[in-house]
């Protein structure tokens, strides 16, 4: 593994060059979270009344954490980088070097979110504290029991988008597929959590990733319980290896079919 | 021992292929046509180990295919390939241990890296400890005179800095055989000259194997013994360089100024290719004629100045690609 720490390291070191550029995108998340806000505001007529379970603090709180993982944790690598080396052929230069591809790309996104995600989490919990003050019932402990369900949820999200990012290897483009599954995150789980919706339909959002990637890690920060931690942790266990089997055999497959002709 | 040995190795692309026009593209989506290139066809060769082969052909002739398949990139469709005994398409893994590459339109350094930072990175990549990669850093320093700007970032380095940086990663894991396509394409011509005598000295000092693709006549006269055509999918020679120089180079320009008119009279092994104003350039075919005999028709006594010269290389090759490499279509 030490290989593909170095490769976390590098990108690392690569990242911190352009942590300048992480301040520009504080401009859109912030005013995202400001129309969410004053929605919210607006929705709840008396401060004490809840919505789907959340009081008014708990739901705008729980859009800040979904949509400071979305921008901070955006796996961008996953989704441009691996479609555009297969499209490309480039794919051909990495294969033979003494890593696992994938691995290699897992990792390029891991050091990436390393440090634009606590730069996006301390300006939202700064911005957040200064608009909505503080969120109820928050303490450090279940932060720290929250954290490996934040960092397993970016994670299997990375592996679904590269998952969809290696089916270029048999279609022309892969981006339509990566638009439909971002809105259905971005929709259900990431601006609005799961109990909006009708409940016939939750038991189906359950099965999503929706439930592994942003809701449940989100959904622990604002209102922890140690029986949703370990329900969450259970599933993102399962979806990981599942979507981790599902990479290895794609990239499997696609990658003897690669063709590369040219010099 | 032999570093690299390919017995009928042969590869196949399925192109698609699309009518023109917006009727051709929307029955190319109901009825997908695709056409099959033999890229490359029952090649087999071997190479020695510390030889420098230049395997070159025109382009489309499956010279970039043929070294994807050698570094595992690309799975043959038949026949076989070992590259130090081992077989690049089952165990390509195994096999990136023990070869390097530079692809030169490819840059694998980490540009926002230095130099330094990437050889570290490399170093990590093939499994060697920090201690290891620290000493091949300063023997590649030295070889390849890195020391002005190795902790320099690679986005900040000249061209000529960077592709010797790019050798440098490519052998931080002492690669036994290197494979070299076109590493000299785009630079100039100091450049070309600093790079050339970077792989000589490797070969010579560390007695690395050099596989090497190139359109650069330069590079192959330079750099290799050996060299093998390649056109159509197929070897169309595989020779010694001296060999091709000796058989092909029998025909001589010659480059006569003379005081006054004076023309070549007509003879079996020369062609006349230029002459103006006591200004006469000719080639002899040295296998019909010889050139004193040439010589001896023209009134030396007016000469000014001669000159004579070897065809070069280039026109060699390109003559090698027309006729073998129809005979190959064929």
């Amino acid at each position: 593994m030490k290989k593909y720490a170095t490769i976390y390291r590098a990108v690392l070191m690569e990242t911190l060059q352009y942590a300048a550029n992480v301040l520009m995108g504080f401009i859109s998340f912030f005013i995202i979270i400001f129309v969410f806000i004053c929605l919210w505001n607006y929705m709840y007529d008396e401060p004490a009344s809840l919505i789907a379970g959340y009081t008014k603090e708990q739901m705008i709180w729980y859009v800040i954490i979904t949509e400071t993982l979305w921008f901070g944790a955006r796996p961008a690598v996953m989704a441009r980088q691996a479609a555009s080396d297969i499209r490309s052929g480039n794919i051909a230069y990495q294969v033979n070097k003494p890593y696992y591809y994938p691995l290699y790309i897992l990792s390029r996104f891991t050091g990436e979110w390393s440090i634009q995600l606590p730069m996006y989490a301390a300006f939202a919990a700064l911005a957040g504290g200064i608009l909505v003050g503080s969120l109820p019932g928050f303490h450090p402990v279940t932060f720290l029991a929250a954290l490996p369900c934040v960092v397993l949820g970016i994670t299997i999200n990375g592996v679904f988008k590269l998952n969809i990012s290696l089916i270029s290897f048999w279609i022309e483009d892969s981006t339509p597929f990566q638009w439909l599954y971002d809105k259905l995150i971005l929709v259900v789980g990431t601006l609005f959590p799961i109990e909006i919706f009708p409940k016939a339909l939750q038991p189906f959002f359950k099965l999503t990733p929706i439930y592994t990637v942003c809701y449940g890690p989100a959904k622990l920060l604002v209102d922890f319980s140690t029986e949703k931690c370990l329900e969450i942790l259970l599933a993102q266990l399962v979806y990981l290896a599942a979507g981790c089997a599902l990479m290895a055999f794609v990239y499997g497959k696609g990658v003897r079919k690669l063709h590369v002709n040219g010099g | 021992m032999k570093a690299i040995e390919v017995e009928g190795l042969s590869k196949t692309f399925r192109v698609k292929q699309k009518e023109r026009g917006m009727g051709g593209s929307i029955r190319a989506i109901f009825h997908p046509r695709t056409e099959e290139i033999r890229a490359v066809d029952s090649v087999s060769f071997h190479v020695e180990e510390g030889e420098i082969l230049a395997f070159i052909g025109p382009n489309g002739a499956g010279k970039s295919t043929t070294i994807k398949m050698l570094t595992g990139i690309l799975c043959p469709d038949s026949g076989s390939a070992r590259v130090l005994g081992i077989d690049p398409s089952k165990k390509r893994k195994q096999l990136a241990y023990e070869i390097g590459t530079v692809f030169g339109q490819k840059e694998q350094l980490w540009t926002h890296l230095t130099p330094n930072d990437n050889f570290r990175f490399f170093g990590a990549i093939y499994d060697m400890s920090d201690a290891e990669t620290d000493r091949r850093i300063g023997e590649l320093a030295d070889i390849f005179d890195l020391g002005a700007f190795i902790n320099t970032p690679v986005r900040s380095l000249s061209l000529g800095q960077r592709i010797r940086c790019e050798f440098a990663a490519s052998l931080i894991h002492s690669p036994k055989v290197l494979f070299l396509d076109e590493p000299t394409i785009g630079l100039d011509p100091v450049v070309k000259e600093n790079v050339r005598s970077l792989i000589k000295t490797m070969n010579r000092q560390l007695h690395t194997t050099v596989f090497l693709t190139s359109h650069d006549i330069g590079d192959i006269e330079k750099l290799c013994r050996r060299i093998i055509i390649v056109n159509n999918g197929r070897i169309v020679m595989d020779d010694s360089m001296e060999h091709v120089k000796y058989h092909y180079l029998n025909q001589k320009t010659v480059e006569v100024r003379l005081h006054g008119e004076m023309s070549l009279p007509p003879m079996q092994g020369i062609t006349i290719l230029k002459e103006k104003e006591g200004h006469i350039r000719f080639e002899v075919d040295t296998a019909v004629m010889k050139i004193s005999d040439a010589l001896r028709s023209l009134n030396l006594e007016n000469m000014e100045d001669i000159n004579i010269s070897n065809i070069p290389l280039e026109n060699i090759i390109t003559a090698i690609y027309q006729t073998e490499g129809k005979e190959a279509a064929s």
